[in-house]
């Protein structure tokens, strides 16, 4: 039953509406950008009636746009797919390792695995091009250098220790009393990772899957240093839109429209369990 | 078949006749102008084959990093012409600018191989030369059994070509004799004024000719003109922001960035005329410059242009190009002027940025990667370019003289072809080659905003300006 005074419900109401109009309008903002020309996106002062055109989505999927200095192709879509691609692959890739791994650690200590955490953990501090021209001559050395198997593996960088740490402090909130009578019952410790552990830990290995997509996907500088035109995510071929020729702002509002467009419906999806699994990970009991 | 247009097409391509006496009678003997291009391109692809072994390469393949540019779009256009004259294979990377020269960079530090050739600016060059990453251009420009006769390297502007060549001595002149080719020059940019002839006529304001009657142009546009500032000049925090406007009217009273007293440098920028000159160009911007001046690059300077926010920009001729076309809302209505900021100078004296090729030192196959470039580099190429796309500035005279370009230029770009025929003979690179060039001119940019900023009075700032270059020009052992 709700004891709160009709004053307070619409004082509440229009505090929560100030808030999401506030964090939501730079996002309808694009939206509306999206489906202006660039005319009138220019226009000074900006207004907001204006005839709605699909044509910047047009130009985006078909990869042909008009610029000032005529029409020129854009490999947006294939962007797009990259950053389905490499996000997907690495955070899969960095879930089959760093959950192991992650439970190793909170679960079996051993000489050495608090080093090994704290190293793993260290791949987040170092700058990127810190590393990224030692490791171009290894890719070539190796022949991985502008392969999409290369690309994972680096990416791994950035999935394997957030997925590592996050879902370690979950794994480590679970209490072991449940897991050593699942043992007692008589089953190996296989069987209780997967049986008792893994499913009382799914939401903060939701969250830190999710995380780790994010990260993956605003990820910029490794493609463009160790792969061609053709392998680049979105946040690269975004960029492809300022031209010498001009910045078609409708089609770079189009291109974040459809690049946001994933990771926010997963976030929309899995956002209870990502609020959840984060605070569940961070507190310990 | 075909055998009379044929003829005339040689007689054409040999200089035996104007193009417009060639276009009247291929129209007489009933061709359309879609086959008689057809037929002229067919024609000087075998003209270009006649006297040079195009085939010696056949069957291998080159890589290049390409800006996503006009020049690029132009470029890849052409791109089987090149194929068909070679039989080489071409493949492509094409990268935004906004991250191209990291791309560059990162390809070229790490030694890879990838990338046989590239697209780079001569200011870059003074970086990539001297760490080894690129060659010097010569030892194929000067070798007869590597370059076809019809090369015409002397066509080139000789303003544009030697500010690609640097002895790689800091200081050292460009272009000098011992000067080491390290790009060779594709298409460029002066700086010049671009304005909106109708904001100038609803003001009253004639075309300014030096930098008083600019700055008061600026103010008097600027107050006839509802809702829009005057000039538009770059003021992000970047080297970028001198090299355009600013430096071709510093360079036009004779100042400069660094003297050099036999190999020793040091900053120039505290002289008299230096200082007079910073607080003209301070107080302009103060007056009529845009409200965020301090976060524009080329891309706000040319997007206010074209949506009619500015009266004029004192920027890159082809950015003022591009605003005059597209969907920009004042397509059509822009015109163009040369500018001599010194009253008592013989003429402008733009500064200028160069797209430029160079072949990577890491290429596998220089002698083949050379074929592309000075197919892409050369006459031919250059006047497709110009005549069917937006290939401006050409870097070749022969082009300048080509009357379907100028045509082009006239119809639609008013005064543009003046502009240039005025301002060329001075356009070079005014900067002083050295290797700090980016660290000092960024901050002589950051000194630029923090004078227009009011934050510190400009003869004291080019003061502390002077001194910190001084610094660092020592630290690096080049004073």
């Amino acid at each position: 039953m709700d004891h709160r005074s009709p004053l307070e419900r619409v004082l509440r109401a229009l505090a929560l509406t100030a808030i999401v109009v506030f964090f939501m309008f730079p996002i309808f903002w694009i939206v509306l950008m999206s489906l202006q020309t660039n005319e009138t996106i220019l226009r000074s002062p900006p207004s907001m009636s204006f005839v709605p055109t699909l044509k910047n989505y047009a130009a985006i999927i078909s990869g042909e746009l008009d610029s000032n200095a005529g029409s020129m192709s854009i490999h947006f879509m294939n962007n797009l797919l990259n950053s389905v691609l490499l996000s997907v692959f690495s955070v899969a890739l960095a879930l089959l390792l760093g959950v192991p791994a992650a439970y190793a650690f909170a679960r079996h200590k051993f000489r050495g695995s608090e080093d090994i955490a704290f190293t793993l953990l260290s791949f987040r501090f170092a700058p990127p091009l810190l590393v990224l021209l030692p490791l171009t001559l290894y890719f070539q050395a190796l022949g991985l250098a502008n392969t999409y198997l290369g690309l994972v593996w680096v990416y791994q960088l950035i999935c394997l220790p957030l997925i590592l740490w996050i879902v370690r402090g979950y794994f480590e909130d679970i209490s072991p009393d449940i897991e050593h009578a699942y043992r007692i019952a008589g089953h190996g410790w296989f069987a209780t990772f997967r049986k008792i552990a893994l499913p009382l830990a799914g939401p903060g290995i939701a969250a830190a899957g999710l995380l780790a997509f994010i990260f993956a996907w605003n990820n910029f500088i490794f493609a463009l240093v160790l792969a061609s035109a053709d392998k680049q995510p979105v946040t690269v071929g975004a960029l492809a839109f300022v031209t010498a020729s001009g910045i078609q702002y409708g089609q770079i509002a189009a291109a974040i429209v459809m690049s946001i467009a994933p990771t926010l419906l997963l976030a929309l999806w899995a956002q209870r369990y990502l609020v959840e699994g984060l605070s569940l990970g961070a507190v310990k009991g | 078949m075909y055998e009379k247009e044929k003829d005339l097409v040689s007689a054409f391509l040999n200089g035996g006749m104007s193009r417009r006496t060639l276009i009247r009678r291929l129209g007489a003997l009933g061709l359309t102008a879609a086959s008689a291009g057809t037929l002229h391109n067919m024609m000087a692809t075998r003209a270009l084959a006649a006297d040079f072994d195009w085939k010696k390469h056949s069957g291998k393949s080159i890589k290049l990093l390409l800006n996503k540019h006009p020049y690029t779009d132009a470029m890849i256009a052409n791109l089987d012409t090149f194929k068909q004259l070679t039989g080489m294979d071409v493949s492509y990377d094409v990268f935004p600018e906004d991250v191209y020269f990291d791309k560059v960079t990162a390809a070229l530090s790490s030694g890879s191989s990838e990338y046989d050739a590239f697209m780079t600016g001569a200011y870059m060059t003074w970086t990539y030369g001297p760490a080894g990453w690129i060659v010097d251009h010569n030892e194929w420009l000067n070798d007869p059994e590597k370059t076809n006769p019809h090369y015409n390297w002397s066509d080139m502007l000789e303003g544009v070509r030697k500010s690609c060549a640097w002895n790689g001595v800091p200081g050292g002149k460009l272009g000098s004799d011992d000067a080491k080719q390290w790009c060779i020059p594709w298409g460029y940019e002066q700086n010049n004024l671009t304005y909106n002839k109708a904001m100038f006529d609803k003001a009253g304001v004639s075309v300014p000719t030096n930098l008083d009657e600019l700055i008061e142009a600026s103010a008097k546009v600027q107050a006839g003109n509802d809702g829009i500032y005057g000039i538009g000049v770059r003021g992000s925090r970047s080297w970028a922001t001198i090299h355009p406007g600013f430096l071709s009217a510093y360079a036009n009273f004779g100042e400069m960035d660094l003297t050099n007293d036999n190999g020793k440098l040091s900053a120039a920028m505290n002289t008299d005329g230096s200082k007079a000159f910073h607080a003209k160009w301070v107080k302009m911007i103060q007056d009529s410059g845009a409200s965020d001046w301090s976060t524009h690059t080329w891309y706000q300077v040319g997007t206010d242009l074209g949506a009619g926010k500015s009266g004029m920009i004192f920027d890159a001729d082809i950015l003022g190009y591009f605003m005059n076309g597209g969907d920009n809302a004042m397509a059509g209505q822009l015109a163009y002027a040369p500018f001599a900021a010194n009253p008592d100078a013989k003429g402008p004296t733009p500064n200028i940025w160069i797209w430029s090729l160079a072949m990577s030192k890491f290429s596998k196959d220089l002698d083949a990667t050379w074929y592309f470039m000075q197919w892409a580099s050369g006459p031919e190429h250059a006047l497709f370019g110009a005549q069917k796309m937006d290939f401006v500035d050409p870097v070749r005279n022969t082009v300048w003289q080509d009357e379907m370009f100028q045509e082009k230029l006239n119809k639609s770009y008013p005064g543009y072809v003046d502009m240039y025929k005025t301002s060329a003979p001075g356009a070079s690179i005014k900067f002083t080659p050295q290797p700090l060039f980016f660290d000092l001119t960024t901050e002589w940019a950051a000194m630029l905003q923090r004078m227009v900023a009011k934050e510190i009075p400009v003869d004291e700032g080019l003061d502390q300006l002077a001194d910190s270059m001084n610094g660092q020009l020592t630290e690096a052992g080049l004073r």
